[in-house]
């Protein structure tokens, strides 16, 4: 039996964990499921795209690092993709979600973030095409690590990303007061504010590190298949079912719900055949729904 | 009036709701001065719960004004009263069960220089020995007088002027709700003004200093504590609801 599938299984794993995280905190703290999340990731990745084309006009062509398909220009622009996303969340929740999370029905905030999901993708659609593009172009070889399986520098360096801003973000949210108010809010609203937290600072931190998380996720995508409008689309469902199977509001139990479905889309392409990977993420799902509702981390509150 | 003479909280003609045009508080006035210990008391009812939470930020105020320390704070929000030194402890649901105790703690320390965290929860766990004991668990493995206490604890951290507490001993066993309000005793004798609504009447005049009866959103009745337990108007006011003895 070929072993790559755990590589491959762990690099879609850590993407998927990584998107799952903005999902399980918006669902946890500002209380509805945003469809539009994936998009983030999309534009996320455009928008780093955006910025390197900007550096290339300004400094010229610059050599990729050691034997990484990529420059600092990329790096750089994923941090400045990271602050744009993040202002784009920012700005949606200003013009959309806030004002009808003030009437008080999360099904309609639901409903807008559905909208708010097409309007963005067809916005990508229009400016940048529906083909899709590349951050690099160049053909990487895979190294050989034994028993079979094959790894590239790139996705090396995206799965050590991922293990650096999960255990990062872990210990925000254990340790930092911003992370203990994030948690404290999604347990009892009234309370936090009873408690002095000012919950607009709670809301703001929870979409800044949502959609930055997501415009990570998103150039990692980009860089190790392809960039694509519909590429957020595409993973919202294993994203979701992450989130849900490593319990709402989980940081760790976003990233492993992650993983586990992507080992087990990895397996099924080699098992049972690629026509079922999609269908993987659904049965997960399904499965953690009827047997164990609040996910592997999460806990019957109260 | 000089200067002296104006109540740390002043609550003029309270009128609050949850929803528009539908007011639970219809022009509720109390106020409380420095180191006092101010008792609401009423039927069940009649809107004591939303009139402290109304003043705590928590339920729509529609009319009226609510002064602390002579600063309108009316439209305030919540986490801002806060910072301004009144406290609020909710009656149920007032401790985030997934946290630690000592986060619980810590997460109310947020308004403070950061230097000043420690001690202050260092006093909480001097004020309240079993949550030093505790401080590793989850704050929603403890026992309702434990929870109480970690509430009370955590209100204290910022040091408020004015702690308001909606029925401290609802649920508790009469060893808790005596060691509650003797907590609550030594606190005001410490400097702080208590603002009390309670269901447990007779322990909660026993420390206290005023009280008024609240019927129907209004303050219908205003006394001395230690009189107002033989008050027959108090007994008028509760209309038929057997005092707790």
């Amino acid at each position: 039996m070929n072993l790559q599938f755990i590589v491959d299984g762990l690099i879609s794993g850590s993407l998927i964990g990584l998107g799952a995280i903005g999902i399980t905190l918006t669902y946890s703290i500002l209380r509805f499921s945003n469809f539009a999340h994936g998009d983030f990731m999309a534009w996320g990745a455009y928008g780093t795209l955006s910025v390197i084309a900007a550096i290339g006009a300004l400094v010229g062509t610059t050599a990729p690092i050691g034997a990484l398909s990529f420059g600092w220009p990329l790096i750089a622009a994923t941090l400045i993709g990271m602050i744009l996303t993040a202002c784009l969340a920012l700005l949606l929740d200003w013009l959309l979600f806030a004002r009808l999370r003030d009437k008080g029905q999360s099904i309609i905030v639901v409903m807008a973030s559905f909208g708010a999901s097409m309007a963005l993708r067809s916005l990508l659609e229009f400016i940048f095409t529906s083909s899709p593009t590349y951050f690099s172009r160049g053909i990487q070889m895979a190294i050989p690590i034994g028993l079979g399986i094959r790894i590239t520098p790139d996705q090396m360096v995206m799965l050590a990303t991922t293990v650096i801003l999960v255990t990062a973000m872990h210990l925000f949210m254990s340790r930092s007061q911003t992370g203990r108010e994030m948690r404290a809010y999604s347990q009892n609203p009234a309370l936090a504010r009873v408690v002095g937290i000012d919950t607009a600072r709670v809301v703001r931190a929870t979409w800044i590190i949502g959609a930055a998380l997501a415009c990570a996720a998103g150039v990692m995508v980009g860089i190790l298949v392809q960039i694509r409008p519909l590429m957020g689309l595409d993973l919202l469902l294993p994203m979701f079912a992450a989130a849900i199977l490593g319990g709402i509001g989980s940081v760790p139990g976003a990233v492993l719900g992650g993983l586990i479905i992507g080992l087990s889309e990895a397996a099924a392409v080699q098992l049972i055949g690629a026509e079922w990977r999609a269908a993987i993420a659904f049965a997960i799902l399904m499965a953690v729904l009827l047997v164990r509702p609040m996910g592997l981390f999460g806990r019957a509150e109260r | 009036m000089s200067i002296l003479d104006v109540p740390i909280l002043d609550v003029r003609g309270l009128i609050a709701g949850y929803e528009p045009g539908l007011s639970i508080v219809k022009g509720a006035s109390i106020h409380a001065d420095e180191k006092e210990i101010v008792v609401i008391l009423g039927p069940n009812g009649a809107g004591k719960s939303s009139f402290i939470k109304a003043i705590a930020g928590l339920v729509p105020i529609t009319g009226g004004e609510v002064l602390l320390d002579g600063k309108d704070i009316t439209y305030g929000a919540a986490h801002l009263r806060v910072r301004q030194g009144l406290a609020f402890v909710p009656q149920t649901e007032n401790i985030f069960p997934l946290m630690t105790v000592e986060e619980n703690l810590r997460v109310a320390g947020g308004v403070l220089p950061r230097a000043e965290v420690q001690s202050r929860i260092d006093e909480a766990y001097t004020m309240f020995p079993d949550l030093a004991r505790q401080r590793k668990l989850a704050a929603g493995s403890l026992s309702g007088g434990q929870r109480q206490m970690l509430a009370v604890g955590r209100a204290l951290i910022v040091h408020p002027r004015v702690l308001m507490l909606d029925e401290p001993s609802a649920g508790l066993s009469p060893k808790f709700v005596e060691m509650v309000f003797t907590r609550l005793n030594e606190i005001r004798r410490a400097g702080l003004t208590i603002v009390l609504v309670e269901q447990n009447a007779r322990a909660a005049l026993a420390i206290g200093d005023r009280a008024y009866v609240l019927v129907e959103g209004r303050e219908a009745h205003e006394g001395r504590a230690a009189t107002l337990w033989d008050d027959p108007v108090v007994a008028e006011l509760y209309l038929g609801q057997r005092r707790h003895a």
